[in-house]
């Protein structure tokens, strides 16, 4: 009852507030007549009469206005009012009102485009229909291997999830974008165009209803029919993507029914796929086509996936069927999982991939590490940088909202004076500032849209940069994640920066605030002190900000600077398919090794396990008869198994002892060269040559230790990590029987030596050729140099914000102390001081917070570069500061002059102005 | 008037719900009422009235209707509603209580501790 006729006043309230005030005012003004009836009698004047009526009732106003508040509806309605009001004050100082909105649309708008990133690539599902009961097969190894193998399935496992299962509608297979050799139609020119070449472009191979799952349709054309996968070799169709027919059909509106010659076979095409398909892969990446899985015998000739358990080639993704759990789902996905493992016992059980120990249903978002701690420390600490500019915005508005109160004083006095409660008060300017801070809120918003775009177009560049072409990221687009997300962040950012200044103002001494005006010696000190210790934070924040982005953009030149140590343009990687086959691969190997052996356009031919900066493999290393202390001997080493032309053909030298002998690499005899920096730190100053050292592996021969001799030293390198000298670095040998990579170095241009690579390996076996490819070292070290550009320029925009935020809100406060104080500086220039000292005295007051913030920005800087270093660092581990070191004293001492120099500047200026007052008229000034 | 009493806290709804219980009143006629029923020996501060009169209303112990008062004014009637008459009941006894044992405790003579 009670609930219900406070809801009706509440409305009530609402809806007719202009007839409810009149009604009390009515009411109360009823009264002083009544009162006025009564002691009209005994003789008074009408007039004194209704005179001490209004004197007997007391403060009408006062009352009234408790009347409002014990009127329903009254918190709904003050706020109406309350926003209206602050609406009018903030348009009364436009000048505060812009500057402030600014600030808040910067320091929201950073974080909300750092969110809509965040959200885009991790949070959002696929862009298809019924995003939601999409799920991803993730398999976990017993032997604790994780990354993209775990989103590996082969063909019979996919075909038995999808026949035997009920709690998915449908279960749909995509295989990783692969190379194929395409006939593409000639780019004529005039009459003589010339004959058409093959050319590698990308394919995809995707289960039948691949497309009808996804819910996705063809814009020209049709996709693929359920009838696409049931004979192997049948119905050679593809369906082109968006790009690849705007590339090279000229989005020819006819292209259906044409064929495309691909792997010497002719391809119907039967449709293009929308332009905002970017696939389901993780990550997403574009092929130039899609074709059935049926095909692949075809497009990828040398393998057989439909027939062997063990080659997985395909990411699996399920819908769930309506009526059934994703509980139900996981459930049956591992029954099934745990059968087919039993009919197909893997045939190498020492191998890291034999043992699957689950199957796992998961979102299907883009980015699949998404979930790993590590993206979630990334993310926290990208957002506790963006959101330390946040805070210098938050500061600067605090600042500047105590300084704007201090001039309120006089108002709000009056309506304390006229009964306002503090609650009341406090409710109001923390309305305004919460005000402010939605509008600024709104500002970052439509800033972040195009941060955001700028952010995709980078971030594509740098992805791009690091995977391979093709790769595209889902257009980063707010929802309503980012809308929620920025608007409790505007709450909390007017909370955040209103709340003290409110609790401040609202306590003014109603007497004193209406005589005076807050003169320079009326100025309550604390309120002041509080005010330089915001200004002293607000240098702090920005000073961690520009020591780490000046540490980055040292870094960044640097990198430019960074040699490798090795060959990196003339060597090239081959990649090659020998198939699945492991005794046929190896023949085939040998066989490819021989003939490029014998061209005059390859230098040199080695075997490599490892690639340049795509991941490192680290060994316990123990190292033995050194004459140093145990406890300085390194205790790891990273470790490559190379072939004996390794180091000449990437142009290392041996600079002790002697290379492999091709006997050694034959029996794999254990036998290592070392790095010059292993052998000073094992053997310091003595001879490495005919030490030994023992060896074990993290995962195989679990703790197994083998014996070494070192044969030979070879010159330190930067091949795990171009950021810094490979600490410990151990090469074993290795032949053709093992599974390595195959790198050339040219001999004559790499455009005529690839030529001929290419004709002599398809002479050999023209099934080579397909997925026959170069890669130059060269590209494997740029994307090492990207990180440090990337991270620089990101540091470099955030420090600049900072730093901008900050010299405002430096000559804000001074300003405004300045003007406090004129009457001040007039009786000083009265007495006879001189300019320049006042001057001096009110620049070294204002600076002195300012020093003793960057004093703290200095030591906290400190502390966090020491504690990422103690962190991060570890063998192999990517040093984003190329060796800059983090307590590089040029970035400290050099930065922080600029930071003092803009703050000094910050105080001069607003100071100087005020210098210029006549002490007359300052004195006047009241 | 010399021995007029300032009303404690709190008493003032209570006063205002008896005043309103003995019939429909407007505002100033239930501080006549209040003035009339103490003897005059209560002072109610005229203007504090009104806003105990809307908590009152708000909480549902007293409705409001407009009518004319005797000297042909318009005016704001207050009445009891039967929630009001229940809390003033209540609250009625819990006073009694209180006064009753605290003019027992003020009547105590040294003889009887």
């Amino acid at each position: 009852m009670s609930l219900l006729s406070l809801l009706r006043s509440a409305i009530d309230a609402l809806l007719h507030r202009a007839r409810v005030e009149n009604d009390t005012e009515e009411e109360l003004r009823c009264h002083v007549q009544n009162r006025a009836d009564d002691l009209e009698r005994p003789g008074l004047t009408r007039a004194e009469a209704e005179r001490r009526a209004r004197i007997e009732f007391g403060g009408h106003e006062k009352y009234k206005e408790e009347c409002r508040e014990e009127r329903g509806g009254f918190w709904l309605e003050t706020v109406w009012t309350d926003m209206r009001y602050g609406l009018r004050m903030l348009a009364k100082s436009p000048g505060f009102t812009t500057v402030a909105i600014l600030t808040l649309a910067l320091g929201i708008g950073v974080n909300t485009t750092l969110f809509t990133a965040f959200d885009s690539l991790a949070l959002k599902p696929l862009p298809v229909k019924d995003p939601d009961n999409i799920v991803r097969f993730e398999r976990w190894f017993a032997s604790g291997a994780t990354g993209d193998m775990q989103h590996a399935f082969s063909y019979p496992e996919y075909l038995y999830y999808r026949d035997h299962h009920h709690a998915f509608s449908d279960v749909i297979a995509a295989s990783w974008p692969t190379q194929v050799l395409a006939t593409l139609p000639a780019e004529s020119v005039g009459e003589w165009s010339a004959p058409p070449e093959p050319q590698p472009i990308e394919c995809q191979l995707v289960s039948a209803s691949y497309f009808s799952v996804l819910g996705i349709n063809a814009v020209v054309g049709r996709v693929f029919g359920a009838e696409e996968n049931q004979v192997p070799g049948t119905n050679p169709v593809v369906v082109l993507s968006h790009s690849f027919w705007l590339r090279q059909f000229n989005s020819d509106s006819q292209i259906s029914g044409t064929t495309l010659e691909v792997n010497g076979t002719a391809f119907t095409i039967i449709g293009v796929a929308p332009p905002d398909f970017i696939g389901t892969g993780n990550p997403p990446r574009v092929p130039d086509f899609w074709a059935p899985i049926a095909t692949q015998a075809q497009l990828i000739p040398r393998s057989d996936w439909l027939h062997e358990p063990t080659s997985r080639r395909l990411q699996l993704l399920g819908r769930i069927a309506p009526g059934s759990s994703h509980n139900q789902a996981q459930a049956e996905t591992s029954v099934l999982t745990r059968q087919f493992a039993q009919a197909h016992p893997a045939p190498d059980t020492r191998s890291w991939d034999a043992e699957t120990i689950a199957v796992t249903l998961e979102p299907a978002t883009y980015f699949g590490e998404t979930d790993e701690l590590w993206f979630h420390a990334f993310v926290a600490g990208l957002m506790a940088v963006v959101g330390l500019v946040l805070l210098v915005a938050c500061v600067n508005l605090a600042n500047m909202s105590l300084a704007r109160a201090a001039n309120r004083q006089k108002e709000i006095g009056t309506r304390l004076a006229l009964g306002a409660s503090r609650g009341r008060l406090i409710r109001q300017l923390m309305t305004e500032s919460v005000l402010l801070a939605m509008l600024g809120g709104l500002g970052g918003l439509l800033f972040s849209l195009w941060a955001t775009k700028l952010a995709w177009l980078g971030l594509t560049r740098l992805v791009q940069a690091l995977m391979g072409g093709g790769i595209s990221i889902a257009a980063m687009t707010p929802d309503f994640r980012v809308f929620l997300y920025t608007f409790g962040l505007s709450l909390l950012t007017g909370v955040l920066f209103g709340l003290w200044p409110a609790l401040q103002s609202s306590k003014a001494d109603v007497t004193r605030s209406l005589k005076a005006e807050g003169s320079a010696f009326g100025q309550p000190l604390n309120r002041s002190r509080f005010r330089s210790f915001l200004v002293g934070g607000q240098v702090a924040v920005s000073m961690v900000l520009l020591i780490s982005s000046g540490l980055l953009l040292r870094a960044m030149v640097r990198s430019q600077a960074a040699r490798p140590g090795f060959e990196t343009k003339k060597v090239f990687l081959l990649s090659l398919d020998l198939g699945s086959d492991k005794a046929k691969a190896r023949v085939m190997k040998r066989q490819v090794i021989n003939r490029l052996e014998t061209l005059p356009e390859v230098a040199d031919v080695a075997l490599t396990d490892r690639l340049p900066y795509l991941g490192t493999m680290t060994f316990s290393l123990r190292v033995e008869g050194s004459q140093a202390p145990r406890k300085s001997l390194p205790g790891q080493t990273l470790v490559n198994y190379v072939s004996p032309s390794y180091f000449s053909t990437l142009g290392i030298p041996i600079v002790r002892g002697r290379d492999f002998s091709p006997q050694e690499a034959e029996a794999l005899l254990p036998v290592v060269i070392v790095s010059e920096s292993t052998a000073r730190h094992a053997w310091p100053g003595e001879d490495p040559v005919g030490k030994h050292l023992k060896l074990a592996q993290p995962f195989r021969d679990r703790g197994g230790w083998k014996e070494y001799e070192v044969v030979g030293v070879a010159k330190d390198v930067r091949f795990f990590n171009l950021t810094r000298i490979d600490p410990e670095y151990t090469y074993l040998p290795t032949n053709v029987s093992q599974s390595n990579s195959v790198l050339i170095r040219a001999a004559r241009s790499p455009r005529d030596t690839i030529a001929r690579v290419r004709t002599s390996l398809g002479s050999l076996d023209k099934s080579l050729l397909p997925k026959l490819g170069f890669v130059s070292l060269d590209h494997f070290m740029q994307t090492q140099e990207l990180l440090p550009q990337a991270a620089a320029i990101f540091a470099g925009i955030l420090a600049l914000l900072a730093l901008a935020l900050a010299a405002v809100g430096i000559y804000g406060v001074m300003a405004y102390l300045v003007t406090q104080r004129t009457r001040e500086v007039g009786i000083r220039l009265a007495f006879g001081a001189c300019t320049n000292d006042v001057l001096r005295l009110i620049v070294r007051q204002g600076m002195l917070p300012v020093g003793i913030g960057a004093a703290c920005g200095l030591a906290v800087s400190t502390a966090i570069s020491g504690l990422l270093r103690a962190i991060l660092i570890f063998p192999g581990s990517y040093d984003l500061l190329f060796g800059v070191s983090a307590f590089d004293p040029t970035t400290y001492v050099g930065l922080t002059a600029i930071l003092t120099s803009i703050a000094l500047l910050a105080c001069y200026m607003p100071t100087r102005r005020a210098m210029r007052v006549d002490p007359i008229l300052a004195l006047r000034y009241e | 008037m010399t021995s007029q009493a300032q009303i404690l806290p709190g008493t003032l709804d209570l006063l205002i719900l008896k005043a309103v219980s003995l019939g429909p009143l407007h505002g100033y006629g239930v501080l006549l009422r209040i003035e009339q029923i103490s003897g005059g020996a209560l002072l109610v501060e005229q203007g504090a009235l009104y806003p105990a009169l809307f908590r009152l209303v708000r909480q549902g112990l007293l409705k409001a209707s407009w009518g004319t008062s005797e000297n042909n004014r318009r005016a704001k009637f207050y009445e009891l509603t039967s929630a009001g008459r229940k809390r003033l009941q209540q609250e009625a006894d819990g006073w009694n209580r209180l006064a009753a044992a605290i003019a027992t405790a003020l009547n105590t003579r040294p003889e009887e501790v």
